[in-house]
């Protein structure tokens, strides 16, 4: 080999093998589409989102926003670009190639439906979305916010995202089975639900299907090296962006 | 131990009720913390728009006004004064027990906890990121995490109850006004009480509950005085019944409604979500209107709370505190394990059987050694020979 060759197989080598580790972390940053599996019943009540049809059908642009906590930003994962919105965006633009679609995301982690709430002027409405999809529940659940307050606070930003012609579908909380036991999340889950019931808002049950999948041990984080933790979340995220693709399609007629 | 407690002679002056729907309030509180149980659906927030909480406070305050108004009638406001002050001293020391009980729970759960998917959220249990300011801020009833919220409440009440006490000794009113008002101020102005961590408030507001236990204080003060009470469960005996049915007919409405949507739940839209923490007006309204019913329909000494089935529930009710320290530390172990192992119908069935069998199976055993201590030492020596030596 010549000394040339010598000094370029270093690099040569190393963009290689960059290349490859990139390739394999996208890779199995992807769930399997078998692993996302969950009964039908479990999402089939179907969304209504008229304004985001509307623009859909007119292939004019569309703009989402994402608010919401860690699991939005895809703390877990380690990258917006493994978090669930993200994921979204990419299977609606596969869906609808007419309309250009953004997604923006503002997780922001540890944040009560209050403190979401008050960031709807400068982090949702600033984006003039037509969709929001709103991640609430985990931080009240945690510190024990009263229900009631956390209900009304989901009417009074519901009202608010309606009166400006804007759809809704509300992401309820995450299962995990450990969380699960010292958090009491029923009462959030009922009264998220309930809110979605009374105002005709989709509430996507992320809960139930976290719980589906920990009951059938799809995704198992029991017996996995802290390493790998993070793939295992970015496609659970993975999953969870296409259950909602889903939903989102099939309320566009 | 049963033979004995059966022996002993009831209280005559007692009344059954109080301490019988305070039992019963016991294993709503029990039934009501255990997540996704089914039995929810048969405790006592499924008949109206208030919950044990309610009757558990309300029977506090009157008990409170017919123990240390006797007291205060016979031995003078300082005695009365100390007394209270130890039984709010108790409720501290209790408060502290089920602290510890979160702490327990909450520190074995972390240790063994490995899902990244809830790291960062969970970072919000705030006893886990700054357990110093945690610690002192339990000890100074400002951190409620949950069901450690009714306690503090409870101190509260006792604390401010010795004024409450001489107010009453004037005039109800001289008590109800002023408590009245703060009530209103709050349904008015929304005024919280900030608890720790910062921006979250305490679950019932002291400034709003504090307007039911002294309603249960006037009316308990009532019972000992006149006949004014009787004559108030006379005249508000229809309204009652009205309001009651009407809360009945809706609430029964939104649990059908929640089981298979085709039934409206009615009235919900308007109506919900009835705000806990301040103690909305409909939950005020909806529990005295089940009072005024419960005290028209069921006497002071009504057969039915002898038998042997009512019988466990009045003797929780006896000890409530122990019960309910008991009854949360039971609701714990049973929620972690339907979590650990399953959420199905038999396990539940057994946590729920099992768990209220033993803060029953306790109370009997609390009443049974109370009963012992208070005997003469011979005749409680006779017995324990008569009984064959147990114990």
């Amino acid at each position: 080999m010549t000394t040339w060759g010598r000094l370029l197989a270093g690099p040569i080598m190393a963009a290689l093998a960059g290349l490859a580790v990139t390739v394999a972390a996208e890779g199995s940053a992807r769930a399997d589409p078998d692993e996302c599996a969950t009964p039908p019943e479990m999402t089939d009540a179907d969304a209504k989102l008229p304004h985001l049809a509307e623009r859909l059908n007119a292939h004019q642009p569309v703009s989402i926003v994402a608010i919401g906590g860690a699991s939005t930003i895809g703390e877990a994962a380690g990258s917006p670009n493994l978090s669930y919105p993200h994921r979204l965006g990419q299977d609606l633009t596969q869906d609808f190639p007419d309309s250009p679609i953004t997604v923006t995301n503002k997780g922001k982690p540890r944040q009560s439906a209050k403190q979401m709430f008050e960031r709807f002027a400068t982090d949702v409405f600033a984006q003039n979305p037509v969709l929001v999809v709103w991640e609430v529940g985990i931080t009240d659940a945690v510190r024990g916010t009263d229900v009631d307050d956390f209900a009304a606070t989901l009417q009074n930003g519901l009202e608010e995202l309606k009166n400006r012609a804007i759809d809704t579908v509300f992401v309820d909380m995450q299962f995990s089975r450990s969380s699960a036991t010292v958090i009491n999340f029923e009462g959030y889950l009922k009264a998220l639900h309930r809110v979605g019931d009374l105002a005709d808002a989709y509430v996507f049950p992320r809960f139930e299907v976290m719980r589906y999948w920990s009951e059938q041990n799809v995704f198992n984080f029991d017996d996995v090296a802290a390493q790998d933790r993070s793939q295992l979340a970015a496609r659970v995220y993975d999953c969870l962006g296409r259950k909602l693709a889903e939903i989102i399609r099939r309320a566009v007629p | 131990m049963t033979s004995i407690s059966a022996q002993t002679p009831p209280v005559p002056s007692r009344d059954l009720r109080l301490d019988f729907f305070r039992g019963l309030a016991l294993v709503c509180i029990f039934i009501d913390h255990i997540p996704e149980n089914y039995l929810n659906y048969f405790t006592i927030s499924s008949i109206g728009f208030f919950d044990a909480a309610e009757v558990f406070i309300f029977i506090s305050g009157f008990t409170a006004s017919l123990v240390y108004g006797r007291t205060l009638a016979v031995r003078g406001p300082l005695i009365a004064t100390v007394q209270v002050l130890r039984r709010a001293w108790q409720l501290y020391v209790a408060h502290i027990f089920l602290f510890v009980i979160f702490i327990a729970e909450v520190s074995y759960t972390v240790k063994t906890f490995n899902n990244p998917m809830y790291n960062e959220e969970m970072g919000v249990g705030d006893f886990l990121e700054h357990p110093h300011i945690a610690v002192i801020q339990a000890m100074l009833l400002q951190f409620q995490p949950t069901f450690l919220d009714i306690l503090p409440l409870y101190i509260v009440m006792l604390l401010i109850f010795p004024v409450v006490l001489a107010c009453l000794r004037r005039h109800p009113l001289v008590a109800l006004i002023p408590s009245a008002l703060i009530y209103l101020e709050v349904q008015i102005f929304n005024v919280d009480m900030p608890a720790y961590p910062a921006g979250s408030v305490w679950t019932f507001n002291p400034l709003a509950w504090q307007f039911l236990f002294v309603l249960g204080a006037v009316l308990g003060q009532a019972e000992t005085r006149s006949n004014g009470r009787a004559r108030l469960v006379e005249i508000a005996y229809w309204p009652a019944l009205a309001v009651a049915g009407l809360a009945l007919a809706i609430r029964l409405s939104w649990t059908f409604h929640g089981i298979w949507e085709a039934v409206p739940a009615l009235f919900q839209r308007q109506l919900w979500p009835i705000n806990k923490g301040n103690l909305s007006p409909i939950r005020l309204v909806s529990f005295f209107a089940i009072v005024m019913l419960a005290a028209r329909w069921v006497s002071p000494r009504a057969r039915f709370m002898r038998t042997a089935v009512a019988r466990p529930l009045v003797l929780c009710g006896r000890h409530s505190l122990e019960i309910f320290c008991l009854s949360i530390l039971l609701s714990v172990l049973g929620h972690f394990l339907m979590s650990e192992i399953n959420t199905g119908f038999s396990m539940q069935l057994v946590i729920n059987v099992v768990g209220i069998s033993v803060m029953c199976l306790t109370a009997g055993l609390l009443d049974w050694y109370r009963a012992v201590q208070r005997m003469p030492v011979t005749t409680a020596r006779a017995i324990n020979e008569g009984s064959g030596g147990e114990g």
